[in-house]
């Protein structure tokens, strides 16, 4: 509808006062209220330049670098060598943490988005108790990374925990967050578990948008349970899907506070995330080189996050 | 209400919030009273004491009041607090492990953050203090670096096996004096359903390997190097990790870790003495500042001790000893005077021997007398051993991957797993190395 002319009405009065009035171009506020507009963003966006813009591109700076940070060691400029560093003596662990990083991110990004799907076409339907539950789901998500931790670190102690008791009823054991095998997974079930709250919201949103008058028509069309979901909720949600599935995979491939609390990056959970956090503040102390392993990270994330945008987008335009 | 309205007044609450938030920040009230900030890691024994201490300190100088931090453990997120600490300028006082030695040419590249901070002028000298004269010469030594002292090293630990009187009694045991044996004993204990060792690596990763792969160096390796200083062999180059001691080293290892209670990576290290106290094995492999926190669990357990015996020749197996906690003022500190008063009422006889006795180290004060559960336990071993700067080298905190202090220990488990070989390990190790001790 954009740029048309206002329809006159039929009995000649004055057209009632349009938003567009005084042409598309100029938008709602004019002259001294633009103005007016564009000085009241101004501390949003100094914020912005101040802490996204700059730390970012001080990062970038820095991975040229060799700064501590650390009083008294000077900082100079060394070129490319921290990244001639990631891809020769110190290629071991970042070729590790990219295999992990990538686990880690396409596991939690599609376990979490199906199952947070599941949930929330449950909690759907108006039934007795679904307030609680929604309550019940939510929950992680108000808990605190620590307390997370914390929490998962005590269900899971191999030396009588829980967990530990439960399986050595079949006889099994394992060392949990200390297995090269389990640690990985269990990270990522903790990751999925603590986020699923908020994915869940964001698709029940979506659900709760969807005219009731479509799902009616399907029903009295005979249609089934999983056939309605697939071609009348799915579809019809699928600002949801683009928000959920975006979300996930960008914060998984830069997560790091979940797993410096559970495994500190032991036993193949070492994301570049984490490897950035333990090189730049933990180990080396070697911001350089920290802030080189951040700039590997912010193009992978670029790689996956960009693509993925472009073809939900695609998916929400042809859909909707 | 015109349009204005509303726009001025959001303008007005932007600029407020903006500039208002940033003259909040800038406004400091004025200080009533001094603090002095004391960070240290957790070792539960020793935050106990210190907190007592620190009480003391605050009833003697009232106004003056110590805020302590603390972060467990060394390895992980201490590590953090420290670098945290020395970047910003908020800490007086730091704990921190002795400096020497240092690498053979100290650099940004071999050195371990500890000591790349000491070489830089962040750690005040403390020649002149009051108490410095009342401390050991050799001990303060490893503290000094161009005649410089800073630090105050609290004492020297002792690690080695720690075991179960009333269990080795009841199965018959005697302790062992060579690696032969002590594997018999072990298969004996087995063999009786009792789990033999305990060492727990959650939240600490495989540096807690260290119990078993240090004594090993030291005995098997350490008296076949020129001087029998491993330490400067391997930092000199005149030996190499290739060495056939060190494939038999870590082949010794990965037998006396198939001893080690099921799933130990995943047991917190935390737990270990309060474990070991509950009788979940008969042995464990730890230091003796861990003692202080078994005796609590369990005040009336008997716990004997000897050095892990990783040679067939008795008379080199002895434990290792090493510097415990060393107290340094930070050159970047806000109050330099409140931390010397500090170390100096740590340091006053009386105090120091609450410490001592508490913790359960052996003391770095000359003269006194200390009566610690960790005494008792160690007996004649109380302070005696091979000290640990003369068996591994100071690893540093970046360079080749597998030759930093945080990855090496991770390929000595990978042996365990099964994912490498002792030689193939041995040559990751070596591969990069003449890059870090060039």
């Amino acid at each position: 509808m954009v740029g048309r002319a206002p329809e006159e009405p039929a009995s000649g009065a004055p057209a009632p006062p349009s938003p567009r009035r005084g042409g598309a171009r100029t938008g709602v506020f004019q002259g001294r209220q633009r103005a007016a507009m564009y000085f009241s963003m101004l501390p949003g966006a100094a914020i912005y330049l101040v802490l996204g813009i700059v730390p970012s591109a001080a990062t970038a700076i820095i991975s040229l670098t060799n700064y501590t940070g650390v009083p008294g060691i000077p900082a100079n400029f060394v070129g490319i060598q921290n990244y001639v560093q990631a891809f020769t003596i110190e290629w071991p662990g970042v070729a590790h943490s990219i295999i992990d990083t990538l686990m880690f991110a396409s596991a939690v990004t599609v376990v979490q988005n199906v199952l947070a799907l599941l949930v929330a076409e449950m909690l759907r339907r108006r039934v007795p108790g679904v307030a609680f539950f929604r309550a019940l789901i939510f929950l992680p998500a108000v808990l605190g990374v620590t307390v997370i931790g914390l929490l998962w670190a005590l269900i899971f102690n191999p030396s009588g925990g829980p967990a530990a008791n439960f399986l050595r009823l079949f006889h099994v054991s394992t060392a949990f967050f200390g297995s090269n095998t389990w640690a990985l997974p269990l990270v990522i079930f903790v990751q999925i578990w603590s986020s699923l709250g908020f994915t869940v919201l964001v698709y029940l949103s979506g659900m709760n948008a969807v005219p009731v008058e479509l799902f009616e028509v399907a029903q009295l069309d005979g249609g089934s349970a999983w056939n309605i979901f697939r071609f009348v909720t799915f579809p019809m949600i699928a600002p949801s899907v683009t928000v959920d599935v975006l979300l996930a995979a960008v914060g998984s491939l830069n997560v790091y506070d979940l797993i410096y609390v559970l495994t500190d990056g032991l036993y193949h959970t070492n994301t570049l995330g984490m490897f950035m956090f333990n090189s730049a503040f933990q180990g080396s102390g070697n911001l350089g080189f920290g802030a080189t392993l951040s700039m590997m990270l912010f193009t992978i994330t670029l790689a996956v996050a960009l693509p993925l945008q472009r073809y939900l987008r695609k998916r929400e335009a042809r859909i909707l | 209400m015109s349009h204005r309205t509303p726009m001025a007044g959001a303008m007005a609450a932007s600029l407020v919030l903006t500039f208002g938030g940033v003259g909040a920040l800038a406004f400091r009230p004025a200080a009533s009273s001094q603090t002095v900030k004391v960070i240290t890691w957790v070792n539960p024994p020793a935050v106990t004491i210190l907190k007592k201490i620190n009480a003391e300190f605050h009833h003697k100088y009232p106004n003056i009041r110590v805020i302590f931090q603390t972060a467990a453990n060394r390895a992980g997120p201490y590590a953090t607090l420290e670098s945290t600490s020395i970047r910003g300028n908020t800490v007086d006082i730091m704990g921190t492990g002795p400096i020497q030695p240092l690498p053979p040419h100290p650099s940004v590249n071999n050195e371990s953050n500890e000591q790349l901070w000491a070489t830089h002028g962040l750690y005040l000298r403390l020649n002149n203090q009051p108490w410095v004269k009342q401390f050991m010469p050799n001990i303060n030594r490893t503290e000094t670096y161009q005649g410089k002292l800073l630090g105050l090293v609290t004492g020297t630990y002792t690690q080695g096996v720690f075991y179960n009187k009333v269990m080795f009694a009841k199965y018959h045991l005697s302790v062992p004096h060579t690696y032969r044996a002590f594997i018999a004993l072990c298969q004996n204990l087995k063999r009786h359903g009792v789990t033999p060792l305990f060492d727990g690596l959650q939240n600490v990763g495989p540096g807690y390997l260290g119990f078993i792969y240090e004594p090993l160096m030291q005995e098997v390796w350490r008296p076949h190097v020129p001087g029998a200083n491993l330490n400067r062999a391997l930092s000199t180059g005149q030996t190499t990790w290739t060495s056939p001691y060190f494939i038999k080293i870590m082949q010794r290892e990965k037998t006396i870790m198939r001893y080690l209670e099921p799933n130990f990576q995943g047991v917190p290290w935390q737990s270990m003495p309060g474990d070991f106290a509950d009788g979940k094995a008969a042995m464990l492999l730890d230091g003796s500042w861990d003692l202080a926190a078994v005796h609590t669990a369990n005040p009336k357990m008997k716990v004997g001790f000897f050095p892990l015996p990783g040679s067939n020749q008795a008379k080199y197996n002895v434990p290792m000893v090493g510097g415990d906690l060393t107290w340094v003022v930070l050159a970047h500190g806000p109050n330099h005077a409140a931390a010397f008063k500090w170390l100096n009422f740590f340091s006053s006889p009386k105090i120091y021997q609450q410490y001592v006795d508490y913790v359960g180290i052996t003391p770095s004060r000359i003269g006194g007398t200390y009566h610690s559960f960790a005494k008792n336990v160690l007996g004649k071993w109380f302070g005696k051993g091979v000290n640990s700067a003369v068996v591994f080298p100071d690893l540093p905190a970046s360079g080749p991957y597998w030759d930093q202090s945080s990855n090496w220990p991770k390929l000595q488990l990978d042996v365990y797993l099964g994912k490498y070989t002792p030689k193939q390990v041995a040559h990751m190790y070596q591969q990069n190395w003449p890059q870090v001790i060039r």
